[in-house]
C-alpha cells in the first residue's frame, strides 16, 4: 500500500451559467440556468513515501481541486482517497496535522500580524514542542534568507517574501507530506531558485513526500523525477520526466547552414523549413529516419558550413500535449 | 479537545484588536453616542412624568445601558465564515487540525474580551458620570445577570451561527445577516424596552429568542423576576442555544459537503 493511494476520485460543481447584459441579467433573476462542470474524472494515483511528485496540467485541469481532495477540504463525489491510513475529508481534524499545505494563491498568514506572530500561532495550534518549533524556525528562516522581515506585518511584504513565509508556515510542524499549489506563482527567478532549492533539500534530506502543482516546466525540472499531467480532469501521462521525451518528444531537428545559397530537393518523410538564404531546418521523427542516413544525405550532396541538432525542451512537449496535438491522448 | 489551540486564536484576536487604535476610539464614540440618542429621546418622551406604567425612567436609562453596552460585547463576527466562503480562504482554514466551530467560538470570545474591557467598561463609566445607572439589585442578582447575560450571548452566538452557514448554498448572506440584525435589534429590547411593546406582541416574543437575549439579564439585575422565574427564563436561554445549534450544526455538516472554493 502506497502512502497515498487514490482511486477513480471524480468531483463536479454546479456552475451558475450567466447570461450578459441587462435582458440576461433579469432572465437570471428568475430562471437561473446551471451547468454541470466535471472538475476531476476518475483519477487514480498512488504515491510512494519519499516521491517527489509534478502534477501539471493547463489551467482549469482540475489540479486545485485535487490537491483540494487530498487534503480533506473538498469532499470527492465519488472515488477513494487513503493517505497515511487517514481518509482526509472524513478525518479532516486528525488528518491536516499531519500534512502541510501551501496555496500560492491563498496566504496563510494573518495580515495585520508580524509574520513571527503567525508562526507562534501554528505553533499552538499544531502543539509544535518548543525544541522542534525552534530548530524548524532557525533552519528554515536561514534557509529561505527571511531574517529581515520576520518582524514586518504580512500586509507589508512583498509578494516573493509573502510567499517564504507562507512556505514556512505550511512546514512549521514538520509534516511528512506537503502537497505544493504553485508556490513559485509571480516569483521572479532568484526567489523561484531559493525555494526550488528549499524544495529538493527537504526532500532529500526529510525524505518529505510532495506533490508538486506549477506552470512553470523549470520547477517539475529541477526538482521532480516523477511527473503527472492531467487535462481536462482526467490523468494522461504518469512516469518519469525522462519517459516523457521518449513517448512524446520523439521528433528531432537538424539546423543545417549551407556554404552557399542551397536548392534542396525534399527528402522522404522529412519536413523542411527554410530559416534564411542559406540556412534550413529539417523536422523529423526518430522512427522514421535515422539521423546518420539523413546527415549522410545531406552531406554527401551540399556544401555544409555548419550543423546543429536539437531535441525537443520539455515544455513543447507539454505544450503540444495542452494542444492535443500528440497520438496516444 | 486540547485548550491551548483555541486559547491561541482568542488571544490573537485580542491582539488583533489594538491595530488600528482610532477605529477603536471611533467605536467607543459609537456606542456613547447611540446610547444617548436613545436615552434623550426616551427622557423627552417621559416628559415630566417619573413613571410610565410603573416603568421608572432611570429603568429605562438601565436598560439602555446595559443592553447597549452588552450589545457593544455582543457582536459575533456575522462574516466569519461568509467572507471565508466568498474569498476562497476557508480551504486554508480547514487546513488546521482543530474544530472549526471552537476557532469561531475562540476568535468571538477574544474580540468579546477585547470589547467588554475597553467598550463596554469606559462607556458605562462615562454612563455613570453623566446619566447615571441603577445599582443592581442585590449581589446575587449582580451574579445571576452575569450569568444570564452570558447566556443571552450564547443565544445570540447561536443565531448568528445558524444564518452564517446558509452561506454555504447562497455564498452572499448580506440580505439574511441584515434581515437578523433588524429582529435582534428591535425585538430584543436594545431598541425599545419590552415593557413598552403591546401586550400580543409581548405574547408573540415568548415563542421567540430574542428576548433572551438582554432582556432576561436586564430584568434579573433589577430585581423584576423572582427566583423561580429565573431559573425558568435561564432554562429558556438554554433550550434556545441547544435548539438553534443543532439546526447550525446539521447545516455545517451537509455544508462541508456541498462547499466549493471560490477562486482556484
Amino acid at each position: 500500500m502506497s502512502l497515498i493511494e487514490v482511486k477513480d476520485i471524480s468531483k463536479t460543481f454546479k456552475v451558475s451559467k450567466r447570461r450578459g447584459g441587462v435582458p440576461g441579467m433579469l432572465a437570471n433573476l428568475f430562471v437561473p440556468k446551471f451547468e454541470r462542470k466535471e472538475a476531476v474524472k476518475n483519477i487514480s494515483l498512488s504515491i510512494e513515501k519519499g516521491e517527489m511528485v509534478g502534477f501539471i496540467g493547463p489551467n482549469g485541469a482540475g489540479k486545485s481541486t485535487t490537491i483540494k481532495m487530498l487534503s480533506g477540504i473538498l469532499y470527492p463525489d465519488s472515488g477513494e482517497i487513503i493517505v497515511d491510513g487517514f481518509i482526509p475529508y472524513k478525518q479532516r481534524k486528525n488528518y491536516v496535522g499531519r500534512i502541510g499545505v501551501v496555496f500560492g494563491q491563498k496566504s496563510q498568514l494573518q495580515w495585520d500580524l508580524p509574520v513571527i506572530d503567525s508562526f507562534e500561532l501554528l505553533k499552538a495550534i499544531y502543539r509544535v514542542p518548543d525544541a522542534v518549533y525552534q530548530k524548524n524556525l532557525s533552519r528554515f528562516t536561514e534557509m529561505l534568507d527571511m531574517g529581515s522581515f520576520i518582524r514586518q506585518p504580512v500586509r507589508q511584504l512583498s509578494l516573493g517574501q509573502r510567499m517564504r513565509a507562507d512556505i514556512v508556515a505550511a512546514l512549521i510542524h514538520s509534516p511528512e507530506i506537503v502537497f505544493f499549489d504553485e508556490p513559485t506563482i509571480g516569483i521572479d527567478v532568484v526567489g523561484k531558485e531559493t525555494i526550488r532549492s528549499f524544495i529538493r533539500e527537504l526532500n532529500e534530506q526529510d525524505k518529505v513526500t510532495m506533490l508538486f502543482t506549477t506552470h512553470d516546466m523549470q520547477d517539475i525540472e529541477k526538482t521532480c523525477k516523477r511527473l503527472v499531467i492531467i487535462d481536462g480532469g482526467t490523468k494522461v501521462y504518469d512516469g518519469t520526466l525522462g519517459g516523457i521525451r521518449e513517448q512524446y518528444g520523439t521528433s528531432r531537428q537538424l539546423d543545417v547552414e549551407f556554404a552557399g545559397r542551397a536548392e534542396i530537393a525534399p527528402i522522404d518523410k522529412v519536413e523542411m523549413e527554410t530559416i534564411d538564404e542559406n540556412k534550413k531546418r529539417f523536422i523529423f521523427e526518430n522512427r522514421d529516419i535515422q539521423i546518420n542516413e539523413l546527415m549522410n544525405q545531406i552531406l554527401s550532396r551540399y556544401q555544409v558550413r555548419d550543423i546543429n541538432i536539437s531535441e525537443p525542451d520539455i515544455e513543447s512537449i507539454i505544450r503540444k500535449i495542452y494542444n492535443r496535438e500528440v497520438d496516444g491522448i | 479537545m486540547r485548550i491551548a489551540p483555541y486559547f491561541a486564536y482568542a488571544r490573537k484576536c485580542f491582539l488583533g484588536r489594538s491595530a488600528y487604535r482610532f477605529d477603536h476610539l471611533m467605536s467607543i464614540l459609537s456606542t456613547c453616542m447611540q446610547f444617548f440618542i436613545f436615552w434623550g429621546i426616551y427622557r423627552a418622551l417621559y416628559g415630566a412624568n417619573s413613571e410610565i406604567d410603573g416603568i421608572t425612567f432611570s429603568m429605562v436609562t438601565t436598560n439602555f445601558i446595559l443592553s447597549m453596552g452588552l450589545g457593544a460585547v455582543f457582536c459575533p463576527d456575522d462574516y466569519f465564515l461568509p467572507n471565508k466562503i466568498w474569498d476562497g480562504s476557508i480551504a486554508t482554514e480547514l487546513l488546521r487540525p482543530i474544530s472549526f466551530k471552537g476557532r469561531m467560538i475562540a476568535e468571538n470570545l477574544g474580540n468579546a474580551a477585547f470589547d467588554l474591557l475597553f467598550r463596554f467598561l469606559p462607556v458605562l463609566v462615562i454612563a455613570l458620570l453623566t446619566v447615571g445607572v441603577s445599582a443592581p439589585a442585590s449581589p446575587v442578582m449582580l451574579l445571576l445577570f452575569l450569568f444570564s447575560a452570558f447566556l443571552g450571548y450564547g443565544v445570540l452566538w447561536t443565531i448568528s451561527f445558524a444564518v452564517q452557514m446558509t452561506s454555504f448554498w447562497l455564498i452572499n448572506i448580506w440580505s439574511l445577516l441584515t434581515i437578523k440584525n433588524v429582529f435582534v435589534n428591535v425585538l430584543s429590547g436594545s431598541m425599545i424596552p419590552l415593557w413598552f411593546m403591546p401586550e400580543w406582541m409581548n405574547g408573540i416574543l415568548n415563542f421567540t429568542p430574542f428576548s433572551s437575549i438582554y432582556f432576561t439579564p436586564v430584568q434579573i439585575y433589577l430585581g423584576q423576576l423572582s427566583y423561580g422565574e429565573i431559573a425558568f427564563k435561564c432554562g429558556v436561554q438554554v433550550l434556545w442555544i441547544a435548539g438553534i445549534y443543532l439546526i447550525g450544526n446539521f447545516l455545517w455538516k451537509k455544508g462541508q459537503q456541498k462547499l466549493v472554493v471560490q477562486g482556484g
